[in-house]
């Protein structure tokens, strides 16, 4: 067992590797009620070209699988996993993002019988052709959700004008025809790859004890090999250029929504380096567009925007784009504004005192942040694939300078990787 | 967990809530404005945060005001408009973090007085709100209300309360009216304001770590010397349905969207109440209720479907998303599994269930600065005095027999559908 201290905060995660390759981390939450555990497995929408565990040659899967899967795994032979973590009182979930798929509970008590459940029911999946057809009604419901969601689509359209061949474009459920042609082969072949204990991780927070659940996983997991096997995955090569510059949808809304996003063309990091990259790049965006802002201030006064604006940069070892967002009469005039601004020297626009302000803004955010347990758990996990311990994310701000973002501005906000979505009443 | 509260009057109608925990990073202060829902006041009231926003007395533009919030380590500023019931409840709240963790024993009375000055002691040109900051916010003000129908599932919601509570204030939509924008300026909204501080009833929460100090500062800049405030009277409780409704609104969706109101009759203050809970967690609480297993798992018609209880309306809603040419199979379906639990066809298992997870949300709300605060408020509004672990024991006394007794009060009323436009 290990353990890593942040005696500035005041929190500390402990670490233990099974024989099996399953890796648990633990923080614990002393006076908290709540207990949550997260187990994720380092398989999302994106990874749709691999090579499968035992197999030489890489296939290409139906977009969606992942999610789909997500949803099977709480298929169970006899009874639906939903019951037994009710029976103990817990709220059981899953999700599935472009890069993971977790499976979560919380709850007050029980907390240990609930663990292994997720355990087991995570590596046990129970596949039949009759209960994955009748999965594609659910999830073509759950696509016809989303399709009625401007905000949702005016987000994908954004990364279908950003991105040529990167799988991000692709919508995370996949589309009614896609999930169509779902089988139980794909699906066990899906599993068989990506859910091996080695790609996974346990996340756990709350007010525990770490032997219990040591041992609570160890005789709940199943018998796995330890293998060194990591998963081929391929991506086609990205050419650093957008698809499109404008794309533009009409739906039943009110008023037009906008995102303006900039491609990423600096890839490839983990660990610091990508998290350096992902807190000055927020910093720029936060001293230009949050309404502490004179440019955020010009356009609300002129009518262009509303406070239903903001911006934020997101990115992987794959992929990453700025996006600015809002809703607006006149996109088009903001979408301007936005690349005026950009034509600038970064000197003369991004100014030493917010720099030093938003320092202390983001270390005040930070410390609320563990005041959640998802939050905790959350973002653990989302910077763990990136091989990044989210405890040292205060050191990584202090060691950030302003010339950082002076060449960071330079580099990202440029004429030629700008895109704009819109979405327009219909 | 019991929580360390105490309860102390500023002045008539004005109470501060002090709730003592050093459980979390951050403290949290809410001043809530408890209002009756009225169409008259209401565009008004959901208008008057916005221009607040714009500037105070010592800083007159928002810019000021967000650098200043940032300054303190970023303190969350946040506010909300919403009704409980036949209330319109206008909240005003600040989130920072916890000095002790920043060397900064200051930023306390710092946050607390900024975010009083935001409330108190606006920017004003004679005497009134600067006019264009108020002709700018009706703009932005009339744009989010025309936002409702970006969300669809909560637009259909919203839509089926509005047929069925037709001749009832709860109709009321609290963010208001675009048609009754134009007529508000400058001082006709100050004066609502001015109204506003005057006869609400207002309810002031601080959950985090404190000392005397805080508290007396908090005391000292509270009070106030105000004439009587309104009494807001208690919502009438419909018990008999008069006429079934059936709305069928065509609009240009991928998606039915399927909200069922129905009336239960027992206000919140009966004892039969909590079986009405218990009753509409069987039938569509979580994922182990009748209407996800029968509608979603057995059936591939949605992907979600579920009910509620709106409290003090003593209203049960059922919504779900549907393919349009499932809307006769899925009332169906919804109809007799409501059917089953009022002859009690249903299990000791699914009672159980039910209440564990009800203990399980009640118990969590103590993780949560910002729902402490709610909770407490709730507890005021409804003059109930119990505690989190009274509400979960009285949730465990509920039998068979209150589910079933509960479950047979419940009568449809309005059925609303968004079909295709296509």
């Amino acid at each position: 067992m290990n353990t890593i201290v942040n005696d500035r905060i005041n929190e500390k995660i402990l670490y233990h590797e099974l024989d099996s390759g399953l890796k648990i981390y633990f923080m614990p939450k002393p006076g908290f009620v709540k207990k949550y555990a997260v187990f994720t497995t380092n398989y999302g929408s994106i990874d749709n070209v691999f090579v499968p565990i035992g197999e030489s040659d890489p296939i290409e899967v139906p977009e969606g699988i992942a999610h789909f899967l997500e949803h099977k795994l709480f298929e169970e032979e006899e009874a639906n996993i939903f019951d037994k973590f009710s029976k103990l009182g817990a709220y059981v979930n899953a999700s599935t993002s472009f890069n993971q798929t977790s499976y979560l509970f919380y709850t007050t008590d029980y907390f240990y019988d609930c663990l292994e459940l997720l355990i087991k029911f995570v590596q046990s999946p129970y596949l039949t052709d009759e209960n994955v057809e009748k999965e594609k009604g659910i999830i073509a419901q759950e696509i016809r959700m989303y399709e009625d969601n401007p905000k949702w689509r005016v987000f994908f359209n954004c990364l279908k004008a950003m991105y040529i061949n990167h799988p991000i474009k692709i919508d995370i459920a996949g589309t009614v025809e896609s999930i169509n042609t779902i089988t139980k082969e794909l699906l066990y072949k899906s599993y068989n790859t990506f859910y091996h204990p080695s790609n996974m991780v346990l996340f756990v927070v709350g007010d525990l004890s770490f032997d219990e659940i040591i041992e609570t996983v160890k005789k709940s997991e199943k018998i796995y090999e330890k293998t060194d096997f990591t998963v081929e995955r391929i991506f086609e090569e990205e050419p650093k250029q957008i698809s499109q510059k404008i794309i533009e949808e009409k739906m039943y809304v009110s008023t037009p929504l906008f995102y303006i996003g900039f491609k990423d063309y600096d890839l490839g990091l983990e660990g610091k380096e990508s998290i350096k990259k992902d807190i000055v790049t927020n910093m720029i965006l936060d001293m230009l567009f949050t309404p502490s802002s004179e440019f955020f201030n010009d356009l609300y006064n002129e009518g262009l925007i509303d406070s239903n604006f903001g911006a934020y940069y997101t990115g992987k070892k794959t992929y990453g784009h700025s996006l600015i967002v809002g809703q607006s009469e006149v996109p088009e005039k903001v979408h301007q504004r936005v690349v005026d601004l950009f034509s600038q020297n970064p000197a003369d626009i991004l100014i030493d005192d917010d720099f030093e302000r938003l320092k202390k803004k983001n270390l005040g955010s930070f410390l609320m942040g563990f005041n959640s347990i998802e939050f905790i758990a959350n973002n653990f996990t989302d910077l763990y694939f990136d091989k990044f311990n989210l405890l040292d994310y205060l050191d990584v701000l202090e060691s950030i300078s302003f010339e950082d973002l002076l060449n960071r501005f330079k580099e990202h906000f440029t004429p030629d990787n700008i895109v704009l979505s819109i979405v327009r009443p219909s | 967990m019991e929580f360390n509260n105490k309860r102390i009057k500023l002045g008539n109608g004005i109470y501060l809530n002090l709730i003592q925990t050093s459980k979390f990073k951050s403290n949290l202060l809410s001043y809530y404005f408890v209002r009756p829902l009225k169409r008259e006041e209401v565009t008004k009231n959901s208008l008057v945060p916005l221009v607040l926003k714009r500037g105070t007395e010592a800083l007159n533009t928002s810019i000021q005001i967000e650098k200043e919030f940032e300054e303190m380590y970023g303190a969350n500023y946040s506010s909300a408009v919403n009704k409980r019931g036949e209330r319109h409840i206008i909240r005003f709240t600040a989130e920072w973090a916890n000095g002790e963790y920043l060397n900064n024993s200051e930023l306390n009375f710092k946050v607390i007085d900024l975010l009083r000055s935001v409330i108190y002691n606006p920017y004003l040109e004679d005497g009134v709100f600067k006019k264009d900051y108020v002709n700018q916010e009706k703009e932005n003000h009339r744009v989010r209300i025309e936002s409702k129908i970006n969300d669809k599932r909560s637009y259909a919601v919203n839509r089926c309360i509005e047929e069925m509570c037709k001749y009832e204030d709860f109709s009321i939509y609290p963010l208001g009216y675009v048609e009754d924008i134009d007529s508000i300026d400058e001082k006709n909204l100050y004066e609502q304001y001015i109204d506003l501080l005057n006869t609400s009833q207002i309810e002031i929460f601080y959950v985090g770590n404190y000392d005397d100090k805080i508290e007396s500062h908090l005391i000292s800049s509270n009070k106030i010397e105000r004439e009587n405030v309104a009494e807001i009277p208690r919502e009438n409780v419909v018990v008999s349905v008069k006429q079934k409704n059936m709305i069928n609104e065509k609009l240009d969706v991928n998606q039915g969207k399927i909200v069922i109101g129905y009336r239960t009759g027992i206000p919140f203050e009966d004892k039969l109440y909590n079986g009405l809970l218990i009753a509409n967690d069987i039938l569509g609480g979580g994922p182990n209720s009748k209407l996800f297993k029968n509608v979603r798992e057995a059936e591939s018609l949605a992907y979600y479907v579920s009910s509620t209880i709106i409290k003090y309306k003593s209203i049960m809603l059922v919504d779900g998303g549907i393919e349009f040419a499932n809307y006769h199979k899925t009332v169906d379906i919804i109809n007799k599994q409501l059917g089953l639990l009022k002859e009690g066809i249903f299990t000791d298992d699914d009672i159980e269930i039910s209440k564990k997870s009800i203990k399980t949300s009640t118990e969590s709300i103590g993780d949560s600065i910002f729902l402490i605060s709610e909770f407490f408020l709730s507890q005021i509004i409804a003059k109930d005095k119990r505690s989190l672990e009274e509400m979960i024991s009285d949730f465990n006394q509920v039998t068979r027999e209150d589910i079933i007794k509960a479950a047979s009060n419940i009568t449809i009323d309005t059925i609303y559908f968004m079909n295709s436009s296509n």
